[in-house]
């Protein structure tokens, strides 16, 4: 029994602040909760209104483009980096480092120095403008502005997904890649039958963890979009935020959680099965 | 935040082969290459520094290399008194959590690894399954929950609610799970009690696991924004991440904000010194160079 007094104090901290609001949310979402506290349970009336809300849905689309132009770009620039360093010779700990720093700040700091990167009389800009071109609106255009925020956070947290690759290229036997150079593979043959598959649990890990995280970003749209322009980068979450500490719509705001909860939970389970077929 | 020794990698079955002969085709193109996308990936942080030892005002990058450098800025920003209230609380967030989460998973670790009692399963179970649901999801209970009970505002409201970790308890049970029961035996055999052999020998050996673990809770909390951004709404509770999103607009010159994200970023700096170094030893745990 000693056991169970050593879970204790974890196990009170879970019930209270995890297991609780997890029930919560699901409760509220059924509810027209108020800042106020004074609520009345209103079915699934939250759940009909999402079908309604154009807001909502334009939202959601917005979530789905920002998920489907960051994840490839992150996946991109992570296995990118993995592949040089696992083949570099030279200063590979100084390149490592410099690659992975970005990782160790936060979503805010990145935000705070891209939006002065991308202003009208920011960074790149006056770059642009060194060879006459610009300038651009990068975070003043509709059509812009979700591949600029993804570039930010692919800048900030790529160095994690490139060290999760970095040991599954450092865990292939270096005799298989020998053994298909002796018989006459080319480099891309090489990478393409024998890296690629072997580095394939990796990848799904990564690729499990980065469009999770996308769909959950949410402090650099803050600090330099505020959803803008025109909406162009209200996403799912952000819209959660506005409808809990903006309108104080909590019962809403909750269905909107929940919302992101069964998004999680489909992204997560169907990419366990494809893991799951992909090593069986 | 994602602990990396969760992951799971193929690199656990990998026994000692031996380097195969690298062609060296190509080495300095490839070199060259590495160092320009490293070099590009760090320039952020760079002409945020130009910009922050720039005298305010003055043209500075991408217009022109600034004329002098000053630590003007960095010093206005630290004599700014609610720079250093958020720093300060930043710290508070960060260290305290540390400490307890790193006792309380360290212990529910334990418990999970070595211990039986009833129910363990289901509540390790129970744990695990808390890891689908985003916090975002729950951040509306929570804060109700935090402000009926008096948190919003103040140290425990932003701190407690942030400490259920499954992944720290998950970490920590994988880690003990891989130590000899022989170890625990001998304790209690020799008479000590089940708090003696948490403190001697729990604890001694899972000196890097906790490390490593205290470093990642420590950046999750320096770097976190949500929960502070609503948990603590008045001028004097605000973190930092928080306060360097007030710093905007025409009364804050660029030169000095650029300071302040310079001073923020600081702590991060000097955990990434001690971070490479257990990531390393992490790395070699599971038998990677």
């Amino acid at each position: 029994m000693t056991g169970l007094l050593f879970v204790l104090p974890m196990l009170v901290l879970f019930v209270i602040f995890r297991f609780v609001p997890t029930l919560g949310a699901a409760g509220m979402s059924l509810t027209d909760y108020k800042v106020s506290g004074e609520w009345s349970f209103v079915g699934v009336d939250n759940y009909a209104r999402l079908l309604d809300d154009p807001l909502f849905l334009a939202s959601l689309r917005t979530t789905l483009l920002y998920v489907a132009v960051y994840v490839p770009l992150t996946m991109l620039v992570s296995l990118g980096t993995a592949l040089m360093l696992n083949a570099a010779i030279y200063a590979k700990g100084l390149f490592r480092g410099m690659l992975f720093l970005p990782y160790v700040t936060s979503f805010v700091l990145a935000g705070v120095i891209w939006r002065w990167i991308y202003e009208f009389d920011g960074l790149l800009n006056g770059l642009l403008a060194k060879v006459d071109l610009g300038p651009v609106g990068f975070l003043e255009q509709s059509s812009l502005v979700l591949p600029a925020l993804a570039v930010v956070s692919v800048w900030k947290g790529f160095g994690y997904s490139m060290l999760i690759l970095l040991a599954g290229l450092k865990s292939i036997p270096g005799s298989y890649l020998e053994a298909a150079r002796v018989d006459g593979a080319n480099a891309w043959q090489r990478f393409r039958r024998i890296t690629l598959p072997l580095l394939r649990p990796a990848l799904f890990f990564v690729l499990i963890i980065e469009t999770i995280g996308a769909f959950q970003t949410f402090d650099t749209i803050y600090v330099m979009t505020g959803g803008g322009p025109a909406r162009a980068s209200y996403t799912l979450i952000y819209g959660l935020y506005e409808q809990g500490f903006k309108f104080f719509d909590f019962g809403y705001a909750a269905t909107l959680g929940m919302v992101l909860f069964a998004v999680v939970l489909v992204v997560s389970l169907i990419q366990r099965r494809l893991l799951d077929r992909g090593t069986s | 935040m994602t602990i990396t020794a969760s992951r799971p990698t193929a690199t656990e079955k990998r026994k000692t082969a031996a380097p195969a002969p690298r062609r060296t085709f190509g080495k300095w193109p490839l070199t060259l290459l590495l160092g320009l996308v490293s070099l590009l990936t760090v320039s952020p942080f760079l002409v945020m520094l130009v910009v922050a030892l720039s005298p305010a005002g003055s043209p500075t990058v991408p217009a022109q290399w600034p004329s002098e450098l000053t630590f003007d800025n960095l010093v206005r920003t630290l004599s700014a008194s609610g720079f250093l209230g958020w720093t300060m609380n930043s710290l508070i967030y960060a260290l305290v959590s540390v400490v307890i989460i790193l006792i309380t998973a360290s212990m529910a670790g334990y418990a999970f690894a070595k211990k039986r009692f009833p129910g363990r399963d289901a509540l390790l179970w129970a744990f695990l399954a808390t890891m689908m649901v985003p916090f975002q999801a729950t951040l509306i209970p929570t804060f109700v929950l935090v402000s009926d009970l008096g948190g919003i505002d103040t140290y425990w409201g932003l701190i407690v609610p942030t400490l259920a970790s499954s992944q720290a308890v998950f970490l920590m049970r994988q880690f003990i799970k891989d130590l000899p029961d022989e170890l625990f035996d001998a304790a209690r055999v020799d008479g000590a009690s089940e708090w003696l052999v948490y403190w001697r020998i729990v604890v001694p050996l899972t000196k890097p696991i906790l490390a490593t673990l205290g470093v990642f809770v420590f950046l999750w909390h320096w770097n976190d924004f949500l929960w502070p951004l609503v948990a603590a709404q008045g001028d004097a509770m605000r973190t930092l991440t928080v306060g360097l999103t007030t710093l905007r607009g025409e009364e804050v010159p660029l030169a000095v904000l650029m300071a302040s994200a310079t001073i923020s970023v600081l702590p991060c700096l000097l955990v990434f010194a001690l971070l490479q170094r257990y990531l390393v030893n992490s790395i070699a745990m599971t038998g990677l160079k």
